[in-house]
């Protein structure tokens, strides 16, 4: 299995898919990516020499493409940002709620997770 | 769509007038302001608002990580105390 940036190792797929296993490379990014180095994208990444896979990562790193550790520190970072400040979007962050307006009667799964079904308590 | 950067942060302008001349004389005494649609731009910094939320005015201490937020973000207009428990009568 080949290593690139590090820490990720995808597997026995054509390169543009197996870039996407690194966190922060999706499918329009990994094209470009396997374009620009000139490779073509029916080779499976196993097939790639050193020099192949050290022309990809120095593209990522001279660009500034932030991936894996570096981007979930930055969005993290941003989600601190806005629950410092108190502001509205930091608040519905903190509370697992949607951020950007839709309803929360119904819908809203996503955010709020499974649902919690209320019991009927007894009247003493 | 976010807005053109041409035009700049929107402030409205009564509000700017009161924002720079406090900030000339280092006034730190609150600024009530209904506003909610204005920009903190840097020159709030270190400014103490009160936002109109509707019913009262919510303190405001703006920081500098606030800026290019807008006013109404710092103050809720909606007060949720959490559901009444179910009960059986």
């Amino acid at each position: 299995m080949p290593r690139l940036l590090g820490v990720d190792i995808p597997g026995n797929k054509k390169i543009p898919f197996a870039l996407r296993y690194i966190y922060g490379i999706g499918p329009t990014l990994a094209d470009r990516l396997v374009k620009d180095a000139g490779l073509d994208p029916d080779v499976r990444a196993n097939d790639l020499d050193e020099e192949q896979l050290n022309k990809i990562s120095e593209a990522i790193v001279s660009e500034g493409i932030l991936v894996e550790g570096d981007l979930r520190r930055d969005v993290s970072g941003n989600l601190k940002r806005l629950q410092a400040i108190q502001c509205y979007r930091g608040i519905r962050h903190r509370r697992g709620l949607p951020v950007r307006g839709q309803r929360t009667q119904c819908n809203a799964r996503t955010r709020k997770g499974r649902r919690k079904t209320v019991g009927v308590m007894k009247k003493k | 769509m976010a807005r053109s950067l041409k035009k700049g942060f929107f402030v409205d302008p009564g509000l700017w007038k009161k924002i720079t001349t406090a900030q000339e004389k280092d006034d730190r005494r609150p600024i009530k302001t209904w506003s909610r649609r204005s920009q903190i731009t840097p020159e709030f910094v270190g400014l103490n608002l009160e936002v109109h939320n509707g019913k009262g005015f919510a303190p405001v201490h703006i920081t500098e990580n606030m800026v290019g937020h807008r006013l109404g973000e710092f103050a809720a207009t909606r007060t949720f105390k959490g559901h009444q428990p179910h009960t059986k009568k």
